[in-house]
């Protein structure tokens, strides 16, 4: 707590401001205090329909049970969607915003990731699932031109995208790579609305990965520059665009944890133990026990869930000196840390977090 | 609630992490407008102290919320002010680094926002009720900010007149996402309370307050200007004219639109503008290279 230090000099302006809000304090109390609802976000869907886009990329129609409409949504939005396994992805919206009887997405199977689009691979018509959504971190916005670049199945938010660009007739160019023809879905189709201004460029043909001045060789004057693929292709794209052009790539959720060792941190001298497991953060885990624990940008900078450090010595920490970056600080050694979260927490705890979701483009 | 907008257009907030080089930076960084420099210096001066307020404010309300898309953009809205209050502290270091001691008017500026603002030692409803109550505060302070970022995102007299590029990069990234995050703090209260009494109440209890303090800022920082001056109305409307200070015209109607009852901030300002300028503001295009890499 700071200790307040007064008002320096207690002239006029400054007592009248205490005198208001003094009167707004009690003012307030007198009004009573309203408590909203709980609100339910969940949508209950069940898959209407399964496509193969792709030798490997399956297209889902998820629809309500009950065939009600949906909310709606803009291009370049994602949904949450919780499996049945538990596991939380978000997938891009690929279908058309006018239909509000389904979302459309499709999804690329990796043999070796975390298993999530294999599950996705392996469900069937009927089954029914959570989503949450839409959410958009890839704003569409009105531009002179467009120039879309799509890499593999990053092809997905973009699809919506190039459409509305071809019905408000804009200028708009379209490149869609990726390892081989086949490995290209829904191009295809969008070529169809204009094959001159779409690129299926497929590496075994052209001897490799396209570079970010091949992919940007053909910018129309004053377009904006909107970008979905694997991360490298994102980065290079972003340092080559030249000035007097916006460039737009989603913006993800923080990568999950690699290669980190187990922990542990006490909330508090005296308080209760978090076991942090070596694939979460320390942020996640305590959020298991103080769910409504503040953070924001998950990655270090924001400083909202930095908290002074008791005891012991982290490292990869971004905040000051004396504190820990709860989301992306872990323990240098085997001794437990202490941090002080500025409230008393009960030594119980116990709920459990939906798991950590992470984007997979 | 009367009112159910299709909020399909609502954007996902995130913080940026930006970084900002003020090694190049003149004192009149709009060459030749001491007033207006000064007049828009005030901002680094008076934000960083209210916008750790917000956050500290939002931290504590944030238990209260049951609907777990509002709580969402809450998170977003912390850490984008966070990073607000961060950026224009950089400036106000560097002021001090120059030897422009600024001391005297933060303290007051932090006497307003810690003391007279803060808890006041409440407990049990009454704390609760003038949290929500300053909840309400902030959606009335928010209206207006996203009021001026709209406005620094238009003014291209600021380009004109030769404003010093990092400075304007600044000032049009914070604009931006206070227009992309505009309407979380009003649905944050609405979802707490939602009554017109106590929403429209707040801006008349805040925004006296930043006009005085904003002025007595401007007045602060020509008397600590290397050929000090006293502040005039003439220069004001100067300033005004030449696009380089929001109108008066505009302020005035801007402030009384809050006052509808229909109102949500979706029906003023764009989106589309923000994620426009953000798309090439050099700040946030470096963030995003920074986060991926």
């Amino acid at each position: 707590m700071t200790a307040a230090p007064g008002p320096p000099r207690p002239d006029r302006l400054l007592r009248t401001i205490a005198r208001a809000a003094a009167g707004a304090a009690v003012v307030a109390a007198r009004g009573g205090v309203r408590l909203p609802r709980p609100v339910d976000r969940d949508l209950k869907v069940v898959v209407a329909e399964l496509t193969a886009e792709a030798p490997d990329a399956v297209g889902l129609r998820l629809a309500r049970p009950d065939g009600a409409p949906l909310p709606p949504w803009r291009p370049g939005a994602h949904l949450d969607v919780l499996l049945p396994s538990g596991r939380l992805r978000q997938y891009s919206l690929c279908g058309d915003p006018a239909d509000r009887t389904a979302y459309r997405v499709a999804v690329r199977r990796i043999d070796a990731g975390q298993g999530g689009s294999l599950e996705v691979h392996g469900l069937l018509p009927g089954t029914r699932l959570v989503v949450r959504g839409p959410r958009n971190a890839f704003p569409f916005v009105v531009a002179p031109a467009y120039l879309f670049l799509a890499g593999g199945i990053g092809i997905t938010p973009i699809a919506p995208m190039v459409r509305a660009a071809a019905a408000r007739g804009a200028d708009w160019r379209l490149v869609h790579t990726g390892r081989d023809l086949a490995s290209l879905p829904l191009s295809e189709r969008l070529a169809g609305l204009d094959p001159a201004r779409v690129i299926r460029r497929a590496d075994d043909v052209h001897g490799g990965v396209p570079t970010a001045a091949e992919l940007l060789a053909d910018l129309p004057a004053g377009a904006a520059v909107y970008c979905c693929g694997p991360p490298a292709m994102i980065d290079a794209v972003r340092r080559a665009v030249p000035d007097g052009h916006g460039f737009h790539a989603e913006r993800f959720s923080p990568p999950p944890v690699r290669g980190g060792r187990p922990f542990t941190v006490r909330l508090g001298h005296g308080g209760p133990v978090v076991e942090v497991p070596a694939d979460r953060s320390a942020l996640a885990a305590v959020r298991d026990v103080v769910p409504d624990l503040a953070y924001s940008c998950q990655q270090g900078f924001c400083g909202t869930c930095h908290v002074p450090l008791l005891a012991g010595a982290t490292e990869q920490d971004t905040s000051a000196p004396g504190r820990m970056a709860l989301c992306v600080a872990r323990a240098r050694d085997a001794t437990p840390l202490v941090v002080d979260l500025g409230r008393h927490v009960e030594p119980c705890g116990g709920s459990t977090s939906p798991p950590s979701s992470h984007k997979v483009p | 609630m009367m009112h159910v907008p299709d909020d399909s257009d609502r954007v996902a907030l995130n913080a940026r992490d930006v970084r900002f080089d003020w090694s190049q930076l003149p004192v009149h960084w709009i060459p030749g407008e001491p007033f207006a420099t000064h007049l828009l210096d005030v901002l680094h001066l008076l934000l960083p102290e209210g916008e750790r307020w917000f956050v500290r404010l939002f931290s504590d309300v944030l238990p209260l919320v049951t609907d777990p898309r509002i709580a969402e953009d809450v998170r977003g809205f912390i850490g984008q002010e966070a990073m607000h209050a961060s950026s224009h502290q950089s400036v106000l270091d560097h002021m001090a680094a120059k030897g422009v001691d600024t001391t005297p008017y933060v303290e007051q500026v932090e006497w307003v926002f810690r003391d007279a603002l803060g808890d006041r030692d409440l407990t049990g409803d009454a704390a609760r009720a003038w949290s929500i109550e300053r909840a309400a505060v902030v959606a009335a302070v928010e209206h207006i900010t996203a009021f001026l970022g709209q406005w620094i995102l238009d003014a291209r007299a600021l380009d004109t007149a030769g404003t010093h590029p990092e400075m304007l990069d600044l000032l049009r990234w914070h604009g931006a996402e206070e227009v992309e995050h505009r309407a979380v703090a009003h649905d944050l209260y609405m979802h707490l309370d939602g009554r017109y009494l106590h929403r429209v109440r707040s801006l008349v209890l805040i925004a006296p307050i930043l006009i005085r303090l904003w002025a007595r800022g401007t007045a602060f920082l020509l008397s600590r200007d290397p050929q000090p001056s006293r502040p005039r109305w003439r220069d004001l409307r100067r300033a005004q004219r030449r696009g380089l200070a929001p109108g008066t015209f505009a302020t005035v109607r801007a402030l009384l639109a809050y006052l509808r009852p229909g109102y949500h901030p979706s029906q003023y300002g764009s989106t589309d503008a923000a994620v426009t300028y953000l798309a090439s503001s050099p700040a946030a295009r470096a963030a995003a290279a920074r986060e991926t890499g």
